[in-house]
């Protein structure tokens, strides 16, 4: 067992007792990744805190499942965060209409993913400095990838029908070789 | 004194890329900055979990232009790290070959752009000279000056024979003499200097508590080097020095990026010394079961993530990246308190953003 | 350092621009530009036009085959197509000119129909079967004998070449 695997699973502990899974894989170089996810979302915080005293850097959030959000009622949030080289990815689960603690306390940089989250998926975060659209306009409505679907399923984020149309009627048939 | 607040972009802050900055200024010194982002949306991450998994390496390589192989190359390792699948020697050191080839080529663009940025336009033409050496060595071996189209799921899409191996060497070799020259120019030119030394300060505590990576936070004294603390690839096996420097200011940054260009030019070499024949390829279709994994590297902007989640299907359950740029973005509020509003352009610039990585 | 010496060098250097249009412009030999089809060498699997990232390949169907076209204006030169094309139907050139003016945008197609066949043992018709496809199928046989089963549809290859020998292969 590698050294980050004794330290994280000791902060782990301490932070949510037993109400987490965590497993890890150690690839060829010997760079190993964590999957943690936790039982509750609340939760979070406290693993966040123990984080930032192993002086973890977030690399990102992934906010996803929304089309399965649909049928089980909850979405996925990965929080992947670095440790010196090694990752460790800490899963949440909340309820479609639920809200999550905001990470910026801890890490400054949580700021963005935030509110990217937040837009797209119609995410509500509970302490965020300043929860204001980051990509997408005001005046569009929340969870866009949602609600803007459509037009990219109509075009099957491609070329459209009409335009081939065209092609098709004008281009000319090549002598065969 | 009282305080305005000017608007700056979103055209044309330090490049042709679209970011809109309300600076807060005190007579001719920036108090405060409010970044407002949105110009380049285009939807990418929708987009990949409608195109299958081969079509998403065309379409990954072009978020960015500049840290095209990055993406592609990233997203490989995350399918092949779900799939099992251990791709051979020679593949390893091909797909450093074309990521280095890369990063000098980023990184002497943004250098170019930092003799624009403050009024230094011949020292501007001579590097972006300099630079094609490398775009004609990527049209040369790839096909293409920018896209290199070098990666496919276990494997590499190109080759590099003897004359192909000569080839770069000598295009190497051509480079080396006037980057050590530019290097020199940079280090110790007067003009360069009196814009560059102490302006768009990073201290170390900060790019830390921000978040900071690659060129950006090593400049600030940040030693993290994803091609050093997650090895990926045949980094493990080249020597190389990661480079770091203690004052955080533009010039710093912009030197940063000067002594990788010649340790990359190092690690090429390394690479056409030590690589061994065989397959470029995997022989059988690769097959991608359900699964997750993360995959990072180093893109020349620093450090590049990539999380995979499949469900057994030829399309993609979530595709997610983050790139260097997206964090960068907050150090500019602590570089620019207290610069000058002459500067604003110049500091942007030397965080070496890129904007449509950033928002995709 | 100064810069001076490095700018006279420049100066009495000359131009280092290509004097495209008026002088001839780099075109490496691997350049990835206009994908050339060649309708001889297609199975009509149409692999190209699944694996395609921008949709610029479509079959269209025709009384005697099927008709492939590539827009040249949708193609993003990735290559994508002939690293997938098992035939060897689909070939990156290298020729970059593909300027027009806006009128004739739609013009810049690739296309040909590729034709059905007939089985020359059993005459039902079936779909073509490339050289070069079926010289990596069967690398042990002769040209003549590649030609012969070519011209058959899969039913009678199988049972020319399964009993007598228990599979070429």
């Amino acid at each position: 067992m590698k050294d980050v695997e004794v330290i994280v699973t000791r902060s782990l502990a301490a932070a949510a007792a037993d109400r987490y899974q965590v497993n890890w894989r150690t690839d060829v170089k010997g760079v190993t990744t964590g999957w943690c996810v936790l039982d509750d979302k609340d939760e979070l915080v406290a693993v966040a805190r123990a984080l930032t005293e192993l002086s973890a850097r977030l690399s990102t959030i992934t906010a996803y499942g929304a089309e399965k959000a649909k049928q089980t009622g909850k979405f996925e949030i990965a929080y992947h965060f670095d440790l010196d080289g090694d990752t460790l990815t800490v899963t949440v689960h909340i309820p479609v209409e639920g809200e999550i603690d905001s990470m910026t306390p801890y890490f400054a940089n949580a700021d963005w993913p935030e509110r990217e989250m937040a837009e797209l998926y119609g995410i509500r975060l509970r302490g965020h400095p300043h929860p204001e659209r980051l990509f997408i306009d005001e005046s569009l409505g929340e969870a866009v990838f949602d609600q803007y679907i459509p037009y990219s399923t109509m075009v099957n984020a491609a070329t459209t029908k009409g335009l081939w149309e065209k092609v098709l009627a004008k281009g000319k048939e090549q002598v065969a070789k | 004194m009282s305080t305005y607040k000017i608007p700056v972009g979103p055209l044309h802050v330090a490049l042709e890329e679209p970011m809109f900055f309300k600076v807060e200024v005190e007579g001719e010194t920036v108090v405060g900055l409010d970044i407002t982002a949105g110009h380049a949306h285009r939807g990418i991450e929708y987009l990949v979990a409608k195109r299958n998994i081969h079509q998403n390496i065309v379409l990954t390589e072009r978020i960015c232009s500049l840290c095209s192989n990055s993406h592609p190359f990233s997203y490989c390792m995350a399918l092949e790290r779900i799939a099992g699948i251990v791709v051979p020697e020679r593949v390893e050191y091909l797909r450093v070959v074309a990521d280095e080839i890369k990063r000098i080529a980023s990184h002497l663009f943004n250098v170019a752009i930092t003799a624009h940025l403050v009024g230094f336009d011949s020292l501007f033409m001579h590097v972006m000279e300099i630079r094609e050496i490398m775009q004609d060595t990527k049209e040369s071996i790839f096909g293409n000056r920018m896209d290199l189209g070098a990666n496919c799921i276990g494997g590499v899409r190109y080759d590099l024979d003897a004359e192909g191996r000569g080839y770069l060497l000598a295009q190497l070799d051509k480079l080396k003499a006037p980057l050590a020259e530019v290097r020199a120019l940079y280090e110790t030119n007067g003009s360069f200097l009196r814009r560059t030394k102490g302006v768009g300060v990073l201290p170390r505590a900060e790019a830390i508590r921000l978040g900071l990576v690659g060129p950006v936070a090593r400049a600030s004294g940040v030693d993290y080097d994803v091609r050093r603390k997650a090895p990926y690839v045949v980094y493990d096996k080249l020597s190389f020095d990661v480079q770091t420097l203690p004052d955080g200011d533009v010039w710093s940054r912009t030197m940063i990026r000067l002594r990788e260009a010649i340790e990359s030019i190092r690690i090429i070499e390394q690479c056409m010394r030590d690589m061994p024949e065989g397959p470029t390829t995997i022989d059988k279709t690769p097959e991608i079961p359900a699964g997750e994994s993360i995959a990072k590297s180093e893109a020349p902007r620093g450090e590049l993530i990539y999380y995979l989640r499949t469900d057994g299907s030829d399309k993609p359950e979530r595709l997610k990246w983050r790139v260097p740029s997206y964090n960068n973005w907050k150090g500019l509020q602590v570089m620019l308190t207290g610069a000058k509003v002459a500067d604003i352009a110049l500091v942007v610039g030397s965080i070496d953003p890129c904007i449509s990585c950033t928002e995709r | 350092m100064w810069f001076l010496p490095v700018l006279i060098r420049n100066l009495l250097k000359g131009p280092s621009t290509e004097a495209f249009p008026f002088g001839e412009a780099m075109t490496p030999k691997k350049m990835r530009a206009r994908i050339a089809f060649d309708p001889e060498s297609c199975a009509l699997c149409r692999v190209c036009a699944r694996i395609c990232p921008a949709g610029a390949i479509q079959f269209e169907k025709r009384p005697d085959g099927l008709e492939f076209n590539l827009w040249h204006n949708s193609c993003v030169f990735c290559g994508l197509c002939t690293l997938y094309c098992e035939s060897e139907g689909l070939h990156a050139t290298g020729d970059w000119h593909l300027s027009h003016p806006q009128s004739e945008k739609y013009d810049l197609v690739e296309k040909a129909t590729v034709k059905f066949q007939k089985c020359s043992k059993c005459g039902k018709q079936k779909m073509p079967a490339p050289l070069p496809l079926m010289a990596k199928l069967y690398p042990g046989l002769s040209a003549d004998e590649i030609e012969r089963l070519r011209a058959m549809c899969p039913q009678c290859r199988k049972a020319e070449t399964a009993p007598q020998d228990g599979g070429t292969q």
